[in-house]
């Protein structure tokens, strides 16, 4: 068979293109039987491959135990690949690791500096606690190695022993130091070093305050920009516990920041002086002054327009640092800052919001997110042009929707990500300190309103939603509607407008999208629970009811057809649980049209697999059915007959629902509720539960639903997306030809068309009552002069003749009561927007400040959240960020915990220095041992000695035996007198073998005292 | 601390995967298609770094992390380079200096070209045993140890003889438009603003 070298699968990758795949698998096959050849370079060649197939993501961790052979190859080539394929492909769970040890500590002690080398670089792939135990004692000696590259690489491989055993770093801590104090050590290894120690800096950095003097040195006249950036990275860290430190670095880094032509060093220092508090307050004051601006005044001219894009980026990390230090500082560079968040770069932008987002107060976030919103509208208005463009080349008439060519998706303008990310930080900054810097609601409810259209349609839930981190899976769009429930909840003044938004959300979604296509907008179920809440509120119930009930059969997610289903009966009881209106024929027959659609629709779901919609959904409807039949029951009220409705519609439902109000809880507030005494949670609920599961388990009929559970459970449902928008929307991009307020610039650049139109018409009304406003001209009807003269025609109509009036008798109070309906929309707008109330969240004793209420702009309460906002769900992100272990990331917690400073206490708690104690009391102990056993053998043998024959007859009778056949042999052709003569001569020669053989043993006892063999030899002879 | 570096040319292949951490093949290679998709759709004149691929940004860094300390273990910055058909990438924590490691990236490629004379991709794919040789003269465990260009080459000569592209191979096509030109117009391209002098 001829084989391929590495060579050959390369080339023959590169001519099988189009069916690499079949290839590859050929290639495996043949890998997977050469690599169990016993021919070393067959199997080290059959690794290489396999090496490269794993770049291109073809696990090999089924060849783990081959590694390990080519690992302990004669040749060093071969080795190279054994060591190569081990930390390309050994995972945690790797197990042939522990059969690595012995030779990982040969190949540690060999004596060409190549192969020493292939085990101190490959340890940081491979090590765990124990193998970093085994091996420390091999790999310490290598730090004073004659060959410089062998004592750098060391060094690095023993902070990553340190990394996961920590106890390490105390053995090897004094050899290191030694090292990194003998300025004749090689430059190379220095700068390891230092690397190595601004690793651990920031750990501990109070441990390595004694080393100043040495680092400030390097710093002064080591020459070399990659260690100075890593000293002054350190010396940042060192700084704060050390304030003496700062005088003596300020002449040395302002000389850098002034000379230096390097740029990184430049920015280095930069960041190390505002970072290491330098620019903190104290003597000195006008030196540091001078530091201070000429930093901040090089970083703003990085962030500057026309600068170096990179330069730009860091400019913006460094003030993301500074800002938690100087808040002050930064803001000064507001400016310039806010000029990055329209960059180009998406890397910047970010950069410049994370910044952003620390910033903003009641007087730029208005400003800010208009700016942000105006990023993402043209960004959606250009997908969706994108998404017309192919609409149009596809000349479907099917839908107008234009939802289709999810691959279009990718070469948006913004990336979905981004868009997500950017919504998200809108909602985190104005709901920042329950609402603190939101003046304007209304504005806030429209921007919500938008983005709501803007929002991406949800990913469909991937495989890695459930096993890894759940806070990732919240859809964007679910907390923008949360966003506006807590709107609606929490700021009572606003409620009206907030639930008029989610009513207009609603129906949009339903006269938007295609009946046949599922919803699968996480909004839907916040909005369900506002217009539900207060559909008393609602503008009209009906309509939003049969959207509802349009919207209910199309829901894809559990959660929210819950959610849903419980709006419909509160919707319900609003609509016909009025108890005034009279119960005529009309109002029977449509309430039970209702009532049996009600029913209809709610009815597929009293099987539904999810055990909550199923529950509600079957409450529901026995409780419409009984009411139907009551409703059914009670005659109609003739003219002379006044009937009432039936008790169970206009009091029974709506009572379910009505009551107290709902208030926000704070998330916290579960934990405060006390337990009750008589309350054992671990108790089981039937002691015998499992069998009676199990009988029911048995008892239970085949049932037609079978399949839907499967299909619920077993099956993922397909993906969709949702463009929730009229076509109409992205076929006119006409700009509006409105002209703007002073007091909302540039707000139609960034909201649609329809909700500015709204907006306006809004602000018309509410201002129509305060003289001072002028209308929009274009708008108002025929060219009256005045405002006054305005409202008198809106509200007398107008063939009314204005002049017949006095104006005198105008009475602007009445005029506001005159429009009963409007007046509960826009009760006291003005007044409310001077102070709103934003209900803080309700809680338990023992977290403090429960006093109810918070205004904006008031006193910031740190640790205020609404239920859901972005905020909590960054913290809860955060709080579980301990716990769950980054990807790619180190784990260099447990060296915090390690102090290298107390050396004065050898014998406690250093299990390395015990381990090699216990080593040597072990080889005492085994030297004693065998020392012993020595003598009793020879006390044995002397006891033998002196007995004489008996004790070992039988060896001596053989060996007798054997002499005589030898004899006889060698005496072959003699005649049989002389064998019986030799025979009894040997009777009497006996006692002759046996001293020969005395002798003999005494040598080998003699050659055992000398070395400390084996004991087997010893042994053996008896 | 560096977590990562890695080479992929033009069309996402993987030329070469270093991970400082043990980490799933699988998840290795949604990482790079991750960071694949974000450097490609880079406009020109964009900056050397990426933002955080999902992978890395769900479990990572949020805005308001906790504390800084914590924050210097998570990896936090992917910077980039682009020469002829390839992309360098190195992931890093935030203790590493973003200008630096533009430069380090620099350096390994003049390495590389330094060993196999005007490199281009043909090269790295038939050797990429050199490859991982070079990046572990300059890189143990995550931690920079040289940075030196004559020490860097002379430690990767020292473990055997550097082969050339095979002879036959030399169509040049694709991958042959000379990543050491590119190397060399680095510093220039750059601006001057990267220029490392004492080094």
């Amino acid at each position: 068979m001829f084989e391929k070298s590495l060579y050959d699968l390369i080339r023959g990758l590169r001519n099988h293109k189009g069916n690499e795949k079949e290839y590859i698998q050929n290639c495996l096959k043949e890998c997977r039987s050469e690599i169990r050849s016993p021919d070393m370079d067959l199997k080290a060649t059959a690794l290489l491959k396999l090496i490269y197939l794993e770049m291109n993501g073809h696990d090999m961790s089924w060849a783990s135990f081959h590694v390990l052979e080519v690992m302990s190859s004669q040749k060093y080539h071969q080795k190279r690949v054994g060591y190569l394929g081990a930390v390309q492909s050994f995972r945690p769970d790797t197990d042939v690791l522990m059969m690595a040890t012995n030779l990982l500590k040969k190949d540690l002690a060999s004596s060409h500096p190549t192969t020493i080398t292939l085990p101190i670089v490959a340890l940081p792939h491979l090590v765990t606690p124990s193998l970093a135990l085994s091996l420390l004692g091999d790999l310490l000696p290598r730090l004073t190695h004659s060959h410089a590259s062998i004592k750098k690489k060391t060094v690095v491989t023993l902070y990553r022993l340190a990394l996961v055993y920590p106890e390490a770093l105390r053995a090897a801590w004094p050899k290191i130091k030694e090292r990194l104090m003998d300025k004749d050590e090689d430059p190379s290894v220095t700068a390891a070093i230092v690397n190595v120690v601004c690793e651990l800096g920031w750990r501990r950095p109070q441990d390595f305050l004694p080393l100043a003097p040495r680092l400030f040195e390097l710093l002064v006249d080591g020459g070399n920009n990659w260690m100075a950036i890593k000293l002054i990275k350190l010396f940042a860290t060192l700084t704060p516990l050390e304030p003496r430190l700062v005088r003596k670095l300020l002449p040395p880094l302002t000389n850098l920041v002034k000379t230096t032509p390097a740029m990184s060093l430049l920015y280095e220092c930069i960041n190390g002086i505002i970072q290491g508090g330098i620019l903190g307050d104290g003597e000195d004051f006008s030196a540091r002054e001078e530091v201070a601006s000429l930093c901040v005044s090089k970083l703003r001219g990085m962030v500057s327009i026309n600068s170096d894009p990179n330069l730009k980026y860091v400019a913006l990390l460094a003030f993301n640092r500074i800002v938690t230090t100087h808040p002050m500082l930064v803001a000064e560079q507001e400016d310039v800052i806010l000029e990055c968040i329209d960059s180009e770069d998406i890397s910047i932008r970010i950069k410049a919001l994370d910044l952003v987002q620390g910033m903003v107060s009641s007087d730029n976030l208005l400003s800010i997110v208009s700016r942000l919103m105006r990023q993402l509208k043209a960004s959606s208005s250009a997908l969706a042009q994108q998404q017309d463009g192919q609409e149009d080349l596809d000349d479907s008439s099917e839908d107008g929707s234009g939802r289709r060519a999810k691959s279009q998706e990718q070469t948006a303008p913004l990336p979905d990500d981004y868009t997500i990310d950017v919504i998200g930080r809108i909602l985190g900054m104005c709901s920042q300190n329950n609402y603190a810097n939101v003046i304007d609601f209304d504005w806030y409810i429209d921007v919500l309103t938008q983005l709501v259209r803007i929002a991406p349609p949800p990913s469909p839930r991937d495989l890695d939603s459930d096993s890894s981190s759940s806070p990732k899976s919240v859809d964007i769009s679910e907390r923008i509607g949360n966003e506006l429930r807590n709107v609606a909840v929490k700021v009572k003044a606003v409620r009206p407008a907030a639930v008029r938004a989610a009513e207009l959300i609603i129906s949009r979604l339903s006269t938007d999208t295609v009946s046949s296509r599922p919803v699968v907008t996480g909004a839907l179920k916040p909005l369900a629970f506002v217009v539900g809440e207060y559909a008393f509120q609602l503008s009209s119930p009906d309509d939003t009811l049969r959207n509802m009930l349009g919207l209910v059969p199309r829901v894809d997610y559990p959660e929210v057809l819950a959610t849903c289903l419980q709006s419909i009966p509160k919707l319900f009881a609003h609509v016909a649980g009025d108890d005034r209106a009279l119960w005529t024929p009309e109002r029977k027959s449509s309430l039970s049209l209702l009532m049996a659609r009600v029913i209809h629709i709610l009815e597929p779901f009293a099987q539904h697999p999810y055990l909550e919609v199923q529950e509600r959904a079957v409450e529901f409807i026995e409780l419409l059915r009984l009411t139907a039949e009551a409703a059914s029951g009670q005659a109609p009220s003739t003219d002379e007959i006044q009937q009432d409705a039936p008790l169970l519609l206009t009091q029974a439902i709506p009572s379910l629902f009505t009551g107290w109000e709902l208030n926000s809880v704070a998330p916290g507030a579960q934990y405060n509720v006390p337990i009750p005494s008589g309350l054992d949670l671990d108790e089981p609920i039937h002691p015998n539960l499992g069998s009676l599961l199990s009988q029911a388990d048995s008892l239970m009929l085949p049932t037609q639903g079978d399949d839907e559970f499967e299909v619920y459970y077993n099956q993922r449902p397909a993906p969709t997306s949702i463009y929730s928008g009229p076509a109409i929307e992205r076929l006119v991009d006409a700009p509006e030809e409105v002209g703007s307020s002073y007091q909302q610039a540039g707000e139609e650049s960034y909201l649609d068309a329809d909700i500015v139109a709204r907006r306006k018409a809004e602000r018309r009304e509410r201002n129509k009552d305060d003289p001072f406003y002028i209308p929009d001209m274009s708008s108002s009807r025929t060219g009256t002069s005045t405002p006054i003269h305005n409202i008198l025609q809106k509200e007398n109509g107008p063939d009314l003749d204005i002049d017949a009036i006095p104006i005198m008798s105008l009475d602007l109070e009445k005029l506001s009561v005159s429009g009963p309906s409007r007046h509960q929309q826009s009760q006291h707008p003005r007044q409310a927007r001077q102070k709103i109330v934003i209900e803080a969240d309700e809680t338990l004793g023992g977290s403090g400040g429960n006093s109810g209420v918070s205004t904006p702009g008031g006193a910031a309460r740190p640790g205020y959240d609404s239920e859901n906002n972005s905020d909590s769900f960054n913290l809860s992100k955060t709080a579980k960020k301990p716990k769950q272990k980054s990807l790619l990331q180190f784990n260099s917690s447990v060296l915090g915990g390690l102090s290298l400073t107390d050396e004065q206490r050898p014998d406690d708690g250093f299990a390395h220095e015990r381990q090699q104690k216990e080593e040597a009391e072990m080889a005492l102990a085994m030297k004693e041992v065998q020392r012993l056993r020595l003598e009793m053998q020879r006390a044995n043998e002397r006891i033998q000695v002196a007995q004489g024959v008996p004790s070992e007859g039988v060896a001596v009778v053989k060996k007798k035996k054997k002499k005589t056949k030898t004899v006889v042999k060698a005496d072959e052709g003699e005649e049989g007198v002389v064998k019986k003569k030799k025979k009894k001569v040997e009777g009497g020669g006996g006692e002759g073998v046996v001293t020969k053989k005395k002798k003999k043993k005494a040598a080998r006892v003699v050659k055992l005292d000398e070395g400390d063999g084996p004991d087997g030899e010893g042994m053996g002879g008896e | 601390m560096i977590n990562a570096f890695l080479v992929f040319n033009g069309q996402g292949q993987p030329r070469l995967t270093k991970f400082y951490t043990q980490l799933e093949t699988s998840i290795q290679q949604r990482l790079i298609s991750e960071i694949f998709t974000l450097v490609s759709n880079r406009a020109p004149g964009s900056c050397n770094f990426l933002p955080l691929p999902p992978l890395l940004a769900a479990s990572g860094t949020s805005s308001s992390s906790s504390s800084a300390t914590e924050q210097n273990d998570v990896p936090s910055l992917v910077t980039y380079r682009h020469y002829a058909t390839l992309y360098f990438i190195v992931i890093s924590t935030s203790t590493e200096s973003p200008l630096a490691l533009i430069d380090l990236i620099q350096v390994y490629v003049e390495a590389l070209d330094r060993l196999f004379e005007n490199v281009c991709e043909l090269d790295l794919i038939f050797n990429f045993e050199t490859l991982h040789a070079t990046l572990g003269e300059m890189i143990v465990g995550g931690v920079v140890i040289e940075t030196n260009m004559e020490r860097i080459v002379a430690g990767v000569r020292a473990q055997g003889a550097v082969a050339k592209r095979p002879v036959n191979e030399g169509s040049r096509g694709g991958g042959g438009a000379g990543l050491g030109a590119m190397a060399a117009a680095g510093f220039q391209g750059m601006g001057g603003n990267f220029v490392w002098h004492g080094r």
